[in-house]
């Protein structure tokens, strides 16, 4: 630090503190703010990454890979071959990314009908591998009769509550599913229930059901080809890295054309949107807020400088240049506005941390099952703390310290010198 | 020959109050050397001040030109102007104008702290100034807690105290009564003749007058008088 830099810093703190009873009450403004902002912005992480995870484990991961053309056709004619599995194992290992990936899900998906006795309904058909998809979907905790799929279950079906209402069917009934094969020929499936689940999303639930991968392969004429290959990370962030990193592998050793990952942004992009939009009217809220705190330090720098018109008068009459005078100006501002947002950021955290660190429970706020964009809403959000959000809101704070302090600060450094002195006759 | 304290040639200053051109100062010049104790006198907006505020860089002429100690101010840009204030010159005002949240001492190093000079010689050099003008042991009160008098010798330690080429005192003891003027003159005239400090007074108070020896009268921005004389000595 230079001397006049030590110098201006010193006259700084030593003004903060002559004005204390003014200084602290623009601080405590301050402190409400940097609590509120850093508690409103891990609650929102907190909420995103359970939205996110709640629908990348009801649909198709954070990353889904598959063939440029499935996204578009869904016909079975773009699915991936059986050794899919093996290459993006390999890619994951080389791309050194294979750590990141918590569950990768092999799948067959096809669109059908599902026929019984009382009639036939449209229905989503998902072969998974049943010893992968517990750890995968979140299916088989939503359990309202009998069980998930079981490795070794081979014409064992596990069905939305309300696709087995609609066909009338119980559990242990036999019903026929209809689909077009890999060879384009209509072909059928005898299924029998052993469990039946409720999301809460009426479309998943008229409409979903899970078979086992090695009876639709065979069924559908795809021995072991699968349609995609769903990938869980430990969390959202980690879908950028791990998406380039495989991308780049599979490119090598495929070709751009042959395999291609789809991150959960691409794929669920209702989602994305209401995350984008979630995060903007926060954001704007802050704005808003941070707004009027900073009208509050203009006030308060701009008071602290005016009161002291004549001492900045002094200060420039012993040496002090006109920059140098704002610049005292702009330390003053940015040691309130730092400091207390600091204090307030460690306030929110702390407070957060010690009421809610567990989750905050808005049960008694839903009376029942909430949905959004596809996605079933827990009613305990579960704060996020991450450094980034801490370095985030604290530059945000220092930001508004800066522009709140800048046009008391340009005051300071076109005050008349002699003018100031006339005050004195 | 070196250069002296001060130069000014055919300085004016005009200033435009609403559709007035008012003639603060009319093409004064005028030479001041190295050491000298000069005031200039002159009834209430004879220019005084505005003529201080010239010499010290505070105010632009309108026409004419400045020189403290060979460096002309005129052409000079805000920060050089800054670094002139610092280094060449020093200000005595008349409300003392120390800083509040500083200490008697912390006040009078000020110039020397912005020079950037290290701690301890400038604490030697402002406690000697301290010792030599009366007030040892008030280095650290804050100016609330000094006397008018006290305070506008600390505010006469702060013009001297980074040896400048002229100290420009406006009205130093207007605020000040009697004992207090008189302790304050003395403790000037002390450094002007120990340490060859060139002092600069615009004021009416006759006491300071009759103790210069020099004295110049302005009247309506212009010098009328410049007079050497015996200065009066207090008993």
């Amino acid at each position: 630090m230079s001397f006049k830099t030590a110098v201006i810093t010193k006259l700084a703190l030593r003004n903060l503190r002559r004005q204390a009873r003014r200084s602290l009450l623009t601080a405590a403004s301050m402190i409400a703010g940097g609590a509120l902002l850093i508690f409103s912005l891990i609650l929102g992480d907190g909420t995103h990454e359970q939205w996110i995870d709640s629908a990348v484990r009801m649909a198709d991961g954070h990353l889904t890979i598959q063939s440029p053309r499935f996204q578009g056709s869904r016909a079975l004619k773009d699915r991936m071959p059986g050794e899919s599995r093996a290459f993006v194992e390999q890619a994951l290992l080389q791309g050194g990314i294979v750590g990141e990936i918590r569950v990768m899900a092999p799948r067959l998906a096809v669109t059908g009908m599902a026929s019984s006795a009382a009639g036939a309904r449209p229905a989503r058909i998902l072969g998974v591998d049943p010893a992968v998809e517990v750890s995968f979907s979140v299916l088989d905790e939503k359990v309202r009769q009998g069980r998930y799929l079981r490795p070794g279950d081979r014409l064992a079906a596990y069905v939305g509550i309300g696709l087995l209402e609609a066909l009338d069917l119980r559990l242990g009934s036999k019903f026929v599913l209809t689909a077009q094969d890999a060879g384009g020929e209509i072909a059928g499936q005898l299924v029998r229930v052993v469990g039946t689940f409720r999301t809460g999303i009426p479309e998943v639930d008229r409409s979903l059901l899970h078979i086992p991968l090695s009876t639709a392969g065979a069924w559908l004429g795809c021995g072991g080809d699968v349609t995609s290959m769903g990938l869980l990370l430990g969390n959202s962030e980690l879908v950028p890295q791990v998406r380039r990193s495989l991308q780049q592998r599979l490119s090598e050793t495929h070709g751009t054309e042959a395999l291609r990952a789809l991150s959960w942004r691409e794929s669920l992009p209702e989602l994305d949107a209401a995350v984008k939009i979630d995060d903007f009217s926060n954001y704007l809220f802050q704005g808003i807020l941070f707004g009027i705190i900073a009208l509050g330090i203009v006030n308060t720098v701009l008071m602290s400088v005016m009161y002291r018109r004549r001492e900045f008068g002094v200060l420039q009459a012993l040496g002090l240049t006109p920059g140098q005078s704002a610049s005292l100006v702009l330390v003053e501002g940015l040691i309130l506005t730092v400091l207390s947002g600091t204090i307030g950021i460690a306030l929110g955290l702390s407070v957060t941390w010690f009421l809610w660190g567990e989750g905050l429970d808005l049960s008694s706020m839903m009376d029942n099952e909430w949905t959004f964009s596809g996605v079933v809403m827990e009613p305990v959000v579960v704060p996020r703390f991450r450094v980034a959000r801490m370095v985030q809101g604290l530059s945000f704070i220092f930001l508004i310290g800066m522009l709140a302090s800048l046009y008391p600060a340009l005051r300071a450094m076109r005050i008349d010198v002699a003018e100031t002195m006339k005050f004195e006759r | 020959m070196g250069n002296p304290a001060l130069r000014t040639e055919a300085v004016w200053k005009v200033f435009h109050q609403e559709a007035e051109e008012v003639r603060a100062v009319r093409g004064v010049t005028l030479t001041i050397q190295h050491g000298e104790f000069v005031v200039l006198a002159g009834p209430s907006g004879s220019g005084k001040t505005t003529l201080l505020n010239l010499i010290g860089g505070l105010t632009r002429p309108t026409d004419g030109r400045v020189w403290v100690d060979g460096l002309e101010l005129t052409r000079m840009s805000s920060r050089e102007l800054a670094r002139i204030r610092l280094e060449k010159l020093g200000f005595i005002f008349q409300s003392y104008n120390l800083l509040p949240v500083l200490s008697a001492l912390e006040n009078a190093e000020f110039p020397l702290l912005l020079r950037g000079l290290e701690r301890g010689r400038r604490e030697r050099r402002v406690r000697e100034l301290f010792q030599r003008t009366g007030l040892a042991g008030l280095e650290h009160r804050r100016p609330g807690k000094l006397s008018g008098g006290q305070q506008q010798r600390v505010a006469v330690i702060r013009a001297v105290v980074g040896e400048p080429a002229l100290v420009l005192a406006d009205e130093p003891t207007a605020n000040l009564d009697s004992a207090a003027s008189d302790i304050l003159l003395t403790v000037m005239e002390e450094l002007n003749r120990d340490l060859g400090t060139t002092f600069l007074f615009a004021t009416h108070d006759s006491r300071l007058m009759e103790r210069s020896r020099r004295l110049i009268h302005l009247v309506d921005g212009q010098i009328v008088s410049d007079q050497w004389q015996e200065p009066r000595r207090e008993l």
